[in-house]
């Protein structure tokens, strides 16, 4: 199927520049050569293709957004889109099975260090994220040393910090979630909970986790900004800091991850997208709306080990 | 009653006080019976308040204007315009696939198997399909379909993992369909002298159409609610599906076999794993058009049987 | 007709071929499916070097720090399942014996139809009434004891509302095939219709009872996503109780499969759930065709 349609791309293009290579997988013919494919130009009329983009369904929904946006501005390209994970989109573009791979975690943590070398990353956003209770939790501030007792299991009531007398329920996310993994790495600070601490429950997605917390009396958990609803649940203040979007960006806030879209060898529609995903009309206002953070607006950056310096 | 007193008479021989033994079995059956009565009113309560709940939360959203015709990925009012689409287009692509196929097993099954291991060892495999986790098709699914036959996370690749569900289902009732058929009419056709084929295609197929048609849809109805087998082979995001799309190789292209889909029970476990804000209500109201389709099934299956069994009959 | 000239010997060859083929092609399927299953599932332990043993008794399961020990989930699968089915069989038997002896009209014009609906209702559907109903109910029920309200017990109701619809319709069957005679010779001897049910109909009709409780387990242990949205997801530790979340077979391969990237460890490993997964299946395939063979056996 691939090959009928380059095929009848490439016809479509008068005198393309450009040629379909079958090594590509899926179709990488664009009709201009220049480089500039920033959406909204007019040379951009003539991209054309499939970019395959598989992986993280954490902001799935932001691409999609976007990806909407862009085939209606280029009604030849398809934006093909699927789930799968963090995992199955790092191996889809390691593989070649998809143009982009959608990770919100480094691909050093996942893949081969040789594969990770050969992907190049694009940090399309940042991600918050925060302690989150129970709305009749009576506590709103949290120290980094208490949540590390709470999610090691050495703190086990809220009286213990500050709060009214009851069990402190915690649900956690399943082990090799990234969610799991960026707040364990800014709480926990390279520790783990011993084997014996179960938590309530370990849930598979940030749904369950919404809906978890709201239904259980003491309940503590995490999550990303984007899934933050007041009328659900109380987000918590760490270390007197609230969780938002400007503390991200100014680095008070430390508990964040970026959202990662990996490509290799990006064709010309790829790298379209790839740029329409970096410019001013997606970071503009799409990510602030999604509940995300534009990368643009970072004061601080964090490397695949975890360290963080001023940007 | 005529046994109760027979009963009394071949109990006095024997000395033991039978009317308190009528009594008290009499006691054991009323209680027995008051019991069942209880847990059939149980279930029906059950399906009542299952059905009902379903549809109390989701109904409202389901009928609420342009729910069922806006695309997933409208920036306002998200509907499911496309998942509708492709719940229904997945599933004529998997009855294409699966119904031949089953045809031509049950007859083979039940006309022409020889007695040997080669039918034991058809059948059985049939039987382990239906056995399978769906779970363990769709990582098959996500391996032989979409990588090594190279067909990627595609339509195609989701209705034949259905069809692996589907083929045990039909295979079963359209076997039984056809043994149904009485006897005497498959004598009278083979002592006419036509061949076994002939017999099947001309007499016993006709015969057993009303089963095997009401069969066909009560299973698409099971089909129609799949999701574990999809999420690794056709996907689980929604399509911006273009109507006004010529080329059918583009993904974008609603009747392009090799593109990604999300059928409403993808959809249903998909927000309810990524909230995104309102989506609670879209879930209910998901599931409620879901439910309504499997009640319309249901009712199509039997209605269908009916009209072509008083067609038949007719004749 | 063109047809008509066929020879009719040559006819037959080319139905015998049409329907074979078709069988064929099935069987193809399910040799390809178990041969690809096993090669994968085997990998984790011939290739990535994981002992089979500790695989099978280890009692934790955490796939990205490279421990694998399945047993947590084999525990957990084969406890909702027996809940299940011990939640379900009262109910499915009851309801059968009173549609096939009680009122045998009511039975088969209205309640049978409307079982077999539920059996329709899909299971992503039964997961979100589970997440809605059943969690709070169980928090409701046994408090904080209860944590989230979801765990095992959660699990276990869910998935014998699930089956529940498989164990009647095939019990239903079942005891429809009880000969009419039986019945008659047992009322003729002056026995109530209890005394007739308990002593002979459900006797007789033992095997397919038991093939309809075996297929509903079947059901309830292959299941995923209703499960996996009760259930809690604890997979790191054995399960303490009844009220601990949990994580089953199927559910460790929903969640870990999103998680792992293909040709990896724990890509493999979890392919080697998947095996154990199918072997289970087939065994409960295998207790059919014994408990068939048997009734077939007694019957003469």
């Amino acid at each position: 199927m691939s090959d009928s349609l380059s095929r009848r791309s490439f016809l479509s293009l008068a005198g393309g520049t450009a040629v379909a290579l079958a090594g590509l997988g899926l179709v990488g013919c664009g009709g201009s050569s220049s480089s500039d494919a920033s959406a909204s130009d007019s040379s951009a009329k003539t991209l054309s293709g499939t970019v395959n983009c598989s992986g993280a369904t954490s902001f799935q929904p932001l691409v999609e957004a976007a990806a909407k946006k862009f085939e209606d501005e280029n009604p030849d390209v398809t934006i093909a889109i699927t789930g799968g994970g963090s995992g199955q989109g790092l191996s889809d573009v390691r593989d070649g099975k998809a143009q982009i791979g959608r990770s919100d975690v480094f691909a050093e943590e996942k893949l081969d260090a040789s594969d990770a070398q050969a992907l190049t990353d694009n940090t399309v956003c940042v991600v918050g994220m925060g302690p989150i209770v129970n709305s009749n939790v009576d506590v709103d501030d949290l120290t980094t040393e208490q949540l590390k007792g709470i999610f090691t299991g050495q703190i086990t009531d809220w009286s213990e910090v500050g709060g009214t007398a009851g069990k402190i329920q915690v649900i956690e996310r399943k082990a090799g979630s990234g969610t799991r993994a960026t707040f364990e790495a800014a709480v926990l600070g390279g520790d783990k909970a011993p084997d014996s601490f179960a938590p309530v429950a370990e849930e598979d997605s940030s749904g369950t986790v919404v809906e978890k917390i709201q239904q259980t009396e003491g309940a503590i958990s995490y999550l990303a900004f984007s899934y933050f609803d007041d009328t659900k649940f109380k987000a918590l203040k760490v270390d007197g800091v609230e969780a938002t979007a400007d503390n991200v960006c100014n680095g008070t806030f430390k508990i964040w991850a970026y959202e990662h879209m990996y490509t290799k060898d990006a064709d010309e529609v790829t790298q379209a997208f790839i740029d329409y995903m970096m410019s001013d009309e997606v970071q503009g206002s799409m990510v602030e709306e999604q509940g995300f953070i534009p990368a643009s607006d970072m004061k601080v950056k964090k490397d695949a080990s975890g360290a963080i310096t001023n940007a | 009653m005529a046994s109760e007193t027979s009963a009394k008479r071949a109990g006095n021989d024997l000395g033991v006080d039978l009317d308190e033994h009528v009594k008290k079995i009499g006691r054991q059956d009323r209680v027995a019976t008051g019991i069942l009565t209880v847990i059939v009113a149980f279930v029906l309560l059950l399906l009542a308040s299952l059905v009902g709940f379903i549809l109390f939360k989701g109904l409202g959203k389901a009928l609420s204007p342009g729910f069922l015709t806006t695309s997933p990925l409208a920036d306002e009012n998200p509907g499911i315009s496309s998942e509708i689409f492709d719940s229904f287009y997945m599933l004529v692509i998997t009855l294409l696939i699966s119904v031949p196929i089953s045809l031509g097993g049950a007859i083979f099954l039940v006309e022409y198997a020889p007695d040997n291991w080669v039918t034991k060892a058809a059948s059985t495999a049939i039987e382990t399909l239906s056995s399978l986790p769906s779970i363990v098709v769709g990582m098959f699914g996500s391996l032989f379909f979409v990588v090594t036959l190279g067909w990627g996370i595609s339509i195609l690749a989701g209705a034949m993992a259905l069809t692996m569900f589907n083929i045990p289902i039909l295979v079963r009732v359209i076997q039984q369909a056809l043994q149904d058929v009485p006897r005497s009419q498959r004598d009278a056709a083979l002592a006419m002298g036509l061949t076994r084929w002939e017999t099947t295609r001309h007499v016993l197929l006709p015969a057993a159409m009303p089963a095997i048609v009401t069969g066909i849809v009560i299973s698409a109805g099971r089909v129609f609610g799949e999701a574990a087998a999809l999420i690794f082979t056709s996907g689980s995001a929604a399509v911006n599906i273009n109507f006004a799309s010529a080329n059918l190789s583009s993904p974008r292209n609603p009747w392009n076999i090799f593109r990604p889909a999300e059928t409403l029970a993808v959809h249903i476990w998909k927000l309810k794993m990524e909230p995104t804000p309102g989506n609670d209500e879209i879930v209910w109201g998901t599931a409620a058009v879901l439910i309504i389709c499997v009640l319309l099934f249901n009712i199509l299956a039997r209605v269908l049987g009916k009209a072509l069994a008083k067609k038949m009959t007719s004749e | 007709m063109a047809k008509r000239l066929m020879p009719k010997k040559q006819l037959e060859g080319v139905g015998l071929t049409l329907t074979g083929a078709c069988v064929l092609f099935v069987a193809l399927v399910v040799v390809t499916l178990i041969f690809m299953v096993a090669q994968q599932g085997l990998s984790a332990f011939f290739v990535d070097g994981i002992n089979f043993f500790s695989f099978l008794t280890g009692t934790s399961w955490v796939p990205s720090d490279g421990v694998y020990g399945a047993l947590p989930l084999i525990v957990t699968s084969f406890g909702v399942m027996l809940l299940a089915t011990l939640f379900t069989l009262p109910i499915a038997l009851g309801s059968a014996i009173f549609v096939v002896e009680v009122q045998p009209g009511f039975g088969r014009r209205i309640f049978q139809p409307l079982v077999e609906l539920l059996m329709g209702i899909p299971s992503v559907v039964y997961g979100l009434i589970g997440l809605t109903v059943v969690n709070a109910a169980m928090r409701a029920i046994f408090g904080d004891a209860a944590g989230t309200g979801a765990g095992i017990l959660s699990g276990g109701i869910v998935l014998a509302v699930m089956i529940l619809p498989t164990v009647t319709t095939l019990s239903i069957d079942g005891l429809a095939a009880v000969p009419r005679e039986y019945r008659e010779g047992s009322y003729a001897l002056g026995c109530t219709r209890w005394q007739t049910v308990w002593h002979v109909v459900l006797k007789s009709a033992m095997p397919s009872l038991m093939t309809a409780v075996i297929l509903g387990m079947t059901r309830a242990f292959g299941e995923a996503l209703a499960v996996q949205m009760v259930i809690g997801g604890v997979e790191k530790v054995m399960p303490a109780g009844l009220l601990s979340p949990a994580a089953t077979l199927t559910t460790a391969l929903t969640s870990g499969f999103s998680n792992a990237t293909t040709g990896s460890v724990q890509y493999h490993a979890l392919w080697a759930l998947g095996l154990l997964l199918m072997a289970m299946s087939l065994l409960f395939i295998l207790i059919i065709h014994l408990i068939g063979a048997k009734g077939a056996k007694n019957r003469g």
